[in-house]
């Protein structure tokens, strides 16, 4: 399947804009403007939303013209695009994503055409699934490990390499004391705490306790 | 098919690494334009002395360095300084982006933070208004020195025209020109740098150049053949040093317009680096201590280099360096033992092929960084074939990341360290570095390779020598450098913690160094892109 | 609107495809480099390392969602190539490392889409690519100071720290630091730690700044 590699799953959407908004502004142009104001970073709406690696939000105003020799043409309506590399399977996705982010969603799908039906989970992922279009090919060059994991991993990496540092040289004895207590301080099956938080760009609040 | 390069129409200091012809000693002054008109005139007076590509070598062997000049002279201008001589807006804003920034406005991408800030730069580079023209001269002694700069002073117009001043002094002076040299040991001129590395051994080697052709190895880009040998290199395309010729992307670099100007001309940046050689010695003396090896085992895995020059990658035991470096010593001498000519040749002969040992390595034997470590400078700052990570013919060419970012270094070290190893003084290397693209090829493996370690898949690893250490919330140092251990040993890698920084910046900038051709017409004011 | 969260970098990428042949010949491209057999075609770019996730996907005017009557439908001529990548740096850096280390691979991917001039040699190929170029309006990273190099890695740590206490459980001392010692070398180009981004853009630095400062002005 296309969209998938190995537990990666590559969402491609590409959700029409209504042709009038209702007010002053064309819907394309209130939305890229909702879209430059929301919060970037651990504050973005999309860190609240488990199994989402990466995602980006564009309008697509139209096609873009090569110049002579080749074919002038247009779209005839503006896409909202929603891009998203997850883990997982889509459903249970968009349904976190409701759940967690609903009026980020309510607030950039609202000028999207039939965008109004929506009201829960369920009709949020029939429409989405509706905006889906195929991944061609979906390169990995990454995991394909839960977005947990890999946040669990990245905090193990960082502390575990303080660690050896601190304790180079270290008696048998002594170091595998000082171990233990790394161990239990760090709770390497624990994926809920202590790690990393999901979205932060600065290492003064990167961990969650 | 090299390109026949045009000599004469080259600064000399962009093909010959001057240091190396005996050239030991070095004066840079920075000089501003208040008026175009007189700028120009004494461009005009001083291009005479300017210095050319030329060969020295001219008649039968008998004839030898006939044209070598005692004291050479190059030239060079920031943005602002072609402007102030008139250079057209609409010729200056076909010149890239960084170069019209110059170097001050950069230092985020350089990483010049903290002690390396512009606050700390010395008062010359620290002003609202930058230098305009650089003109260095290299000679073999300071009075040719003092002669030349006396000489080009008296070119001077009577107005419209001063000389910079501003650079630091070890007593607390400030000088209008900064001068370096070589470190003599027992009144000999050394290779050597202030923490006591060897330096300048490799350099790029590019088409059409016209030195000798051995330096390809090692100073050109990887075949994927032996690596100790010619088959193993080839020359780099001349654009990658030289606007106005094919670079390595098959096309010409960019380049200002009208051609003229930028032809047969190229980047130059330049910058002033303090070397804290009170911190590097204790660093070596305290960590040492616990380093398998030693201190200077440990200074060898910071460079990638013994001190003695001896790469890590071919020789791995101090012991091989030290006999490496007695050979070379030895065949050095055999060539002025030579009682024939013959033997004079065979001499040269032997003597060439060890030199070259210095040079001819390649880190595919060597991936897992065992011999030379990954983050040794020397292989961050020319990583050769290591970025294929040992994936052999994953890229166009083995050492394809590494080929488009290679710089010609013209350095020398200043200041005096011997009598006393401090940080707080006035001693380190005035680094140049030339490149037909400053963003792409210097700013690039300052701020990726040497500030960074992605690249090298080490996170946010910094250079041990070069890199811009952090501190930690204490505000002790923080740089960090893995060294990894024999794998037939038990022993776990070795890690170097609390790096300091080593080496700050003190100033600098960017500057177009010119052909012969757009220097005259600069100095004519008849630069027009129409 | 920023293409950067961190150090990943959000390159999107529209480009014209000559029509319902070609574009089945390009998808044809893309099903033979899924496959094993020529997996090797992607050594190149997995070496290069520098990619989290990435995906092409080939629209025709039929595919583009029509989710009512009164919506109008598509109708091009050309087929379109969506390119969506997280990769690390800026492309103005890394550009010049695509275009020399995996010229071919690159050439095959965007094969004989309209206009494309080869990506070597390296001007107009960056002159395509930023000319056809969609501007990110929010691009969130669930780890912006990780790159592709810093998730594989920790993988790595977690996996063999994982193994390694169950394994040492029962060690006296002395074996155990035999056993910590041979963990160190398994590990030795996976403990570098991670930190913020370089600054890879001025530009990029300078918005950054200015949320800063608005955020802190607003709260």
């Amino acid at each position: 399947m296309a969209n998938e590699n190995g537990n990666a799953y590559a969402l491609t959407t590409l959700c029409p804009l209504l042709e009038v908004s209702g007010e002053d502004t064309s819907p394309a142009a209130l939305i890229r403007d909702r879209l430059h104001r929301v919060n970037t970073g651990a504050s973005s709406p999309m860190a609240k939303v488990p199994n989402v690696y990466f995602c980006r939000f564009l309008i697509l105003d139209d096609v873009i013209y090569e110049s002579k020799p080749h074919h002038l043409e247009h779209l005839q309506s503006q896409y909202l695009v929603f891009e998203a590399s997850l883990h997982g399977q889509l459903a249970p996705y968009l349904k976190g994503m409701w759940e967690q982010a609903q009026p980020f969603v309510r607030s950039m799908w609202q000028f999207c055409v039939g965008f109004s039906e929506v009201n829960d989970a369920a009709s949020f992922t029939a429409y989405i699934q509706k905006c889906q279009v195929k991944t061609t090919f979906f390169f990995n060059g990454s995991t394909d490990e839960p977005l947990a994991e890999q946040l669990k991993s990245l905090y193990l990496k960082q502390e575990f390499s303080k660690f050896a540092y601190a304790h180079q040289g270290w008696s048998g004895k002594d170091l595998q004391a000082a171990f233990k207590d790394f161990i239990a301080r760090v709770e390497p099956e624990n994926l809920a705490r202590p790690t990393w938080r999901a979205g932060a760009t600065d290492l003064k609040g990167v961990v969650i306790p | 098919m090299a390109p026949v390069l045009d000599l004469h129409d080259i600064q000399g200091n962009i093909i010959k690494a001057y240091p190396r012809f005996g050239f030991c000693c070095s004066r840079n002054f920075f000089l501003r334009v208040s008026d175009g008109d007189a700028g120009r005139a004494f461009l005009s007076a001083l291009i005479p002395t300017v210095t050319t590509a030329a060969p020295w070598v001219s008649g039968g062997a008998a004839v030898v360095d006939s044209k070598r000049p005692k004291i050479t002279t190059n030239v060079a201008f920031t943005f602002e300084g072609l402007k102030r001589l008139g250079v057209p807006h609409a010729s200056l804003q076909t010149f890239p982006e960084e170069f019209a920034m110059g170097m001050t406005a950069r230092r985020d991408i350089l990483g010049d933070d903290g002690p390396s800030a512009p606050a700390s730069w010395d008062p010359i580079w620290r002003g609202a208004d930058p230098v305009h023209i650089f003109i260095s001269i290299n000679a073999s002694n300071q009075a040719a020195l003092e002669q030349r700069y006396q000489e080009i002073l008296a070119l001077f117009p009577k107005s419209g025209l001063d000389l910079r001043s501003g650079h630091r002094t070890a007593d607390g002076a400030e000088l209008p020109y900064q001068d370096c040299s070589a470190i003599f040991d027992n009144g000999e001129a050394t290779s050597r740098e202030h923490f006591g590395y060897t330096d300048g051994i490799s350099n790029p080697y590019f088409k059409g150049a016209g030195t000798d052709s051995s330096n390809v190895i090692g100073g050109g880009k990887a075949t994927g053949k032996d690596a100790r040998t010619a088959a193993g290199w080839a020359p780099l395309e001349t654009g990658e040093f030289l606007l106005g010729h094919k670079d390595e992307a098959f096309e010409y670099p960019e380049a200002p317009i009208p051609n003229l100007l930028g032809d047969n001309g190229t980047y130059l940046v330049y910058r002033k680096l303090h070397q804290n050689v009170g911190s590097f010695d204790a660093y070596l003396a305290r960590v040492g201590a616990e380093f398998p090896g030693g201190s200077e085992a440990l200074a060898a895995k910071f460079a990638g280099r013994w001190r003695n020059g001896a790469p890590l990658t071919s020789f791995p035991t101090e012991q091989q360096a030290k006999e490496f470096s007695a050979r070379w010593a030895s065949a050095k001498l055999a060539i002025g033992q030579a009682k024939t000519q013959a033997e004079r040749e065979a001499a040269k002969h032997r003597f060439s092929a060890l030199n070259t040992e210095f040079v001819a390595f390649d880190y595919t034997d060597d991936i897992e960084g065992t011999r030379c470590p990954v983050s040794a400078h020397a292989r961050r700052s020319n990583p050769r074939s290591a970025l294929e990570f040992g994936n052999k013919g994953a890229f166009a060419g083995p050492s394809s990341l590494s080929d488009r970012r290679r710089i010609l270094r013209r350095g020398l070290p200043y200041g005096d360290s011997q009598a006393e190893r401090k940080d707080d003084g006035e001693h380190g290397i005035i680094f140049m570095a030339l490149c037909a693209s400053i963003r792409r090829q210097f700013e690039f493996v300052q701020q990726q390779w040497l500030n960074y370690g992605n690249d090298f898949r080490l996170g946010n690893d910094k250079d041990p020598l070069l890199g811009n250490q952090e501190l930690d919330e204490q505000g002790n140092a923080d740089g960090r450098m893995v060294i990894e251990s024999d794998p037939n040993s038990p022993r776990p890698p070795f890690f170097c913690a609390r790096l300091p920084r080593f080496v700050e910046t003190r100033g600098g900038d960017y500057f177009f160094v010119p052909s012969l051709t757009a220097l005259r017409m600069i100095a004519h004011g008849i630069v027009d892109p129409t | 609107m920023s293409n950067l969260a961190g150090k990943a970098n959000a390159m999107t990428l529209i480009t014209p495809i000559d029509g319902p042949v070609m574009a089945l010949i390009n998808k044809t491209i893309f099903f033979f480099l899924g496959t094993k057999l020529f997996s090797s075609k992607l050594k190149g770019l997995l070496t290069l390392s520098m990619i989290h996730y990435a995906r092409w996907v080939i629209v025709s005017a039929r595919d583009f969602p029509r989710l009512s009557q009164s919506q109008p439908a598509e109708d091009l001529d050309y087929s379109y190539m969506l390119f969506f990548s997280n990769f690390n740096g800026s492309w103005a850096q890394y550009v010049d490392s695509f275009s020399a280390a995996i010229p071919d691979g690159l050439d095959g991917l965007w094969w004989r889409n309209v206009g494309w001039p080869q990506s070597v040699p390296e001007q107009p190929f960056h002159r395509y690519v930023t000319d056809n170029q969609l501007w990110t309006s929010h691009y969130y990273s669930a780890y912006p100071m990780a790159a592709s190099n810093d998730v594989k890695s920790a993988k790595n740590v977690k996996d063999k720290l994982r193994q390694f206490i169950g394994d040492s459980e029962r060690d006296d001392s002395d074996a155990f630091l035999t056993r910590y010692n041979r963990l160190l070398k398994s590990l030795h180009h996976d403990l570098g730690q991670m930190a913020p981004t370089p600054i890879v853009s001025l530009a990029a630095q300078a918005v950054e700044e200015r949320r800063r400062t608005d955020g802190r002005a607003n709260a």
